[in-house]
């Protein structure tokens, strides 16, 4: 009786968990097919399984649609991006955690505050800025909007996490003799390292598909990043269905491997050391 | 070796009306194990932290050795402190725990080996120097708090509650394990309970 109750309940959870798998990767599942299909099969019928697969696509795409270009393009201005952030972020975040100063509420809130502005409405003064200062249609540019736009949230997580270290360990470490920015590099980082990687995969995730002001802010072909690499398919008249999904696929595989690299790094992080 | 001198030492907290410590003066000699008891919230640990220089001093004369103390930083003052906590480097081995402080001082190679093991040999340690604090018992941290102070040679040691987090047992057993080491150092101890 009470094994066939609990065989039950597996039953029903593997369902649930199977339902839920069908939902989330579904679409994925779907786009990754049709990214072996040409446009006119897909159109004549959108759910069928390839009759031939159509590889090419993807050689093709990498090297007469410039994805190659793109990819690197997005790559360069995603990590240099990402590095800026940790670093900047982690800083900020440990001065506002760890030292009491007047203003340091003040600093936060400013800091968190601008996240309340949606893209839109500062798109046009940071567009206006960057030809100012010569970094119109740049990768310099746009990785220092992509780095001011994710920080507020980088800071915000990183505070957070620090704040919950306890002081006695950089008070032992005064103790020990190291300076403040030895504290930092020492202590702070490799302790708090499991937040620091959730930040990276965030803002990864975010700035490999952030299309808005890369849109506004880009307007080389060879400088183009790979969300707007993909929206060339999208014509006035015609939709290149086929391309499109070869695209994404090529803009979404190194996001899953990141992440699967990442995401064991951080449950180790998680669960080694506990502070006491 | 040293003789530690407080003379009128105060602090005082901004927005705060009765001073967290109120002109204590009091000298510990060279090699002395001196105790501070109180209840809870009487100063004890903050008048501690001064003489570590991890708080500022409102107000008085803290002396080392004859030397005015009040601006030099905590890393100057050639002072080990074992908090309550232990706060051991979660990251670090046992042994990165106890040579963190040496390298600092320009230690390094085979002489910081050899004090590392020997000070791990006196309060047995040794067994355990490779591995992290996560993966010891709280009477082993508490001995790496222990031997993280003791390895530096410092001239005042200081000890903040070291032994709240013990069991019973335990803690009548370090306590006399403590005491036979300040014996054996000859340090100047203070040790607030």
């Amino acid at each position: 009786m009470l094994i066939t109750r609990q065989m039950i309940s597996q039953t029903l959870l593997l369902l649930g968990l199977s339902l839920y798998t069908a939902y989330a990767a579904g679409p994925f599942v779907w786009t990754a097919l049709m990214s072996v299909r040409t446009t006119s099969e897909i159109s004549a019928d959108p759910y069928a399984w390839p009759e031939t697969w159509h590889w090419s696509k993807y050689l093709d795409a990498w090297y007469s649609s410039n994805y190659a270009a793109y990819f690197w393009n997005s790559t360069i201005v995603v990590v240099v991006s990402v590095i800026l952030l940790s670093v900047i972020g982690a800083l900020a975040a440990h001065c506002l955690a760890r030292y009491r100063f007047r203003g340091n509420r003040l600093v936060y809130f400013v800091i968190f505050s601008t996240i309340i502005f949606p893209p839109q409405i500062t798109i046009i003064a940071l567009f206006q800025v960057l030809v100012e200062y010569g970094l119109f249609n740049s990768h310099i540019g746009l990785i220092l909007v992509y780095v001011s736009i994710q920080l507020p949230l980088t800071v915000f997580l990183l505070e957070g996490f620090f704040a919950r270290l306890p002081q006695d360990l950089f008070d032992a470490a005064r103790m020990d003799g190291y300076s403040d920015l030895e504290i930092f590099w020492r202590i702070t980082v490799p302790v708090g390292m499991p937040a620091i990687i959730t930040t990276m995969i965030l803002n990864t995730i975010h700035l490999w598909n952030e299309f808005l002001y890369a849109v506004v802010l880009i307007t080389d072909d060879d400088k183009r990043t790979l969300p707007l690499g993909i929206q060339k398919f999208m014509g006035d008249r015609l939709e290149d269905t086929g391309m499109i999904a070869t695209g994404m696929m090529i803009a979404v595989i190194p996001i899953i491997i990141i992440y699967a690299v990442f995401s064991e790094k951080l449950i180790q992080g998680m669960t080694a050391g506990a502070v006491k | 070796m040293a003789i530690v001198q407080l003379k009128q030492l105060s602090k005082y907290y901004s927005g705060q009306s009765e001073p967290a410590v109120d002109a204590v003066s009091l000298t510990v000699d060279d090699g002395e194990f001196m105790v501070l008891l109180g209840p809870s919230g009487c100063g004890k640990s903050t008048t501690l932290r001064m003489v570590a220089g991890l708080e500022n001093i409102s107000a008085g004369e803290l002396l080392i050795d004859d030397v005015l103390m009040n601006k030099i930083p905590a890393k100057d003052r050639d002072i080990a402190m074992v908090f309550q906590s232990y706060a051991l480097y979660p990251h670090m081995t046992v042994r990165d725990n106890m040579a963190f402080g040496l390298r600092r001082r320009g230690i390094k190679g085979a002489e910081l080996e050899r004090r590392v093991r020997a000070t791990a040999e006196t309060i047995g340690l040794t067994p355990y120097l490779d591995r992290k604090p996560h993966a010891l018992s709280g009477g082993q941290r508490q001995r790496v708090a222990l031997g993280r102070a003791i390895v530096r040679n410092p001239k005042v040691f200081l000890l903040d509650e070291p032994l709240s987090n013990l069991d019973a047992a335990l803690r009548v057993s370090t306590r006399s394990e403590l005491v036979k080491q300040q014996r054996n150092l000859g340090t100047t101890m203070i040790y607030v309970t």
